[in-house]
């Protein structure tokens, strides 16, 4: 049914593809889409805090990060330079740029 | 003839590597749930007792680390019988309860179920609102406010929380340090930890040694302060009163009255000597995933020896991944039996674990 051609292309692929998963199996991180999305992100990262009205940038992306993960859900909201927003119900929100968001994204625990 | 054969060839190459692809990916999805990591024999606990030299090195070391609860870990998390899980947010008391019931079910020695309940910062905010801890401005409120939160977390299945902040300036968040001078926000921290502690969640002074929750240079890589008498007032106090049971050391490099020698006061040996001299309670690190960390040290497994060999009792490393916790706890392991990490420390922070925990250790 399927030419020869074609079943020597495809099994080139599954010989390529059992390699990658011998090589996840053994340990290799592979870059993933999120890491090229942002190293090509020329922007700075910007993590900003709201509490009650007031909006406060915080520098220490990393704290940022964490605290945003401890959050319910990070949803898609515009609002000035940010981009995201992370929070569990009506308190304190956390705001982040794409740039810090897809940091965030990288880190083990999120 | 030959063109035919050639395809006979084809089919049985193919057949053989679906099953290869199949048999790794099966492999790679055991692996990537921790179902390869070998499980521990059950630690022989007798009547709350627990003797130390029963406990392998693996046990002990795996008592020190707290990792996120998350219920894909379930059996990872359990079968290395770590020592606490850190809960992130969720929308139900319900899922809260079922998570910690599911995760303590015939466990030796129960886990630390940890959480961030400071007021503002908490993962509860579908439930309920705490009052932030920046409006809590007399002893009474204090003790109150832990009384409440103590009850909630206690409810919940909750033993350790992450609070209160004694920081004295919070000019990010607004909302997490208590009001007042050095001596006012220690007053009201220990007023905090005494309701908290009554009912039977302990408490936890953070972010040692302090300015954690101020404005810094926008310097991508370093998290620099200069620490005063003032900053490290409440520490001491709260140790002289002995309330608090628990301190979380976080990773600025400190400098001032608090030295921390050009690296993390978190990776500091001589940062946690010096708090360690008239306290004997739980020194807990802050989450080891922070650039400030990370950046300082070529390797995680050089930032794990490195937290470790400071002489933090419980570790926070929040890596969803069963491979990467059961890597470092190998990697602390290799350090203690080269010598490079005392053995006679690794025992006395899991005595404080286990004693905390309530167990009678010998």
């Amino acid at each position: 049914m399927v030419s020869e051609r074609a079943l020597f292309i495809i099994n080139i692929s599954l010989g390529l593809f059992s390699v990658l998963l011998l090589l996840m199996l053994l340990g290799l991180k592979l870059p993933t889409l999120g890491q090229a999305q942002y190293a090509l992100d020329e922007e700075e990262p910007v993590c900003m805090i709201q509490w009650q009205e007031e909006l406060t940038p915080y520098q220490d992306i990393d704290r940022c990060c964490l605290q945003a993960r401890q959050q319910f859900q990070c949803r898609a909201e515009s609002k000035d330079t940010v981009d995201w927003m992370c929070g569990s119900g009506e308190g304190l929100q956390i705001w982040l740029n794409n740039k810090a968001y897809n940091y965030c994204r990288q880190q083990p625990y999120w | 003839m030959k063109r035919k054969n050639g395809s006979g060839v084809q089919k049985k190459v193919f057949f053989a590597l679906v099953v290869v692809v199949l048999f790794l990916s099966i492999l790679n999805v055991v692996k990537a749930n921790g179902l390869l990591i070998p499980k521990q024999k059950p630690v022989d606990v007798d009547n709350k007792i627990v003797d130390l030299q029963k406990m392998t090195l693996e046990q002990k070391i795996a008592q020190m680390v707290v990792v996120v609860g998350d219920p894909q870990n379930y059996w990872p998390w359990r079968n290395l019988q770590l020592g606490g899980i850190h809960l992130f947010s969720r929308q139900t008391e319900h899922v809260f309860n079922n998570t910690v019931i599911d995760f303590q079910y015939q466990m030796p020695i129960p886990f630390f179920v940890t959480a961030d309940l400071e007021g503002c910062v908490s993962p509860f905010g579908f439930i309920r609102e705490f009052t932030p801890a920046s409006e809590v401005d007399t002893v009474e409120k204090a003790f109150a406010k832990g009384v409440e939160e103590g009850q909630f977390l206690h409810k919940l299945g909750f033993n350790l929380n992450f609070a209160p902040v004694v920081d004295l300036k919070d000019d990010i968040w607004k909302c997490r340090s208590f009001p007042g001078d050095e001596a006012k926000i220690s007053e009201l921290a220990q007023a905090y930890l005494t309701g908290l502690q009554t009912q039977q969640v302990l408490g936890t002074a953070k972010h040692y040694p302090g300015k954690t929750l101020i404005v810094k240079d926008p310097h991508k890589y370093v998290v620099a302060a200069e620490i005063g008498k003032k900053d490290v007032y409440p520490y001491q106090y709260l140790v002289e009163k002995g309330e608090v049971k628990a301190i979380m050391v976080s990773h600025v490099i400190s400098s001032g009255q608090i030295d921390s020698s050009g690296i993390p006061a978190v990776a500091s040996k001589k940062v946690l000597d010096e708090l360690r001299v008239n306290y004997d309670g739980l020194i807990v690190s802050d989450e080891i995933h922070m650039l400030g960390l990370k950046n300082y040290y070529r390797s995680l497994d050089e930032v794990y020896i490195a937290v470790f060999k400071a002489g933090n009792d419980v570790v926070l490393n929040f890596d969803k991944d069963p491979n990467e916790i059961y890597n470092m706890i190998q990697v602390i392991k290799a350090a203690v039996e080269r010598g490079e990490i005392p053995l006679a420390q690794i025992d006395a922070s899991v005595t404080r674990i286990l004693e905390a925990k309530g167990f009678r250790v010998i």
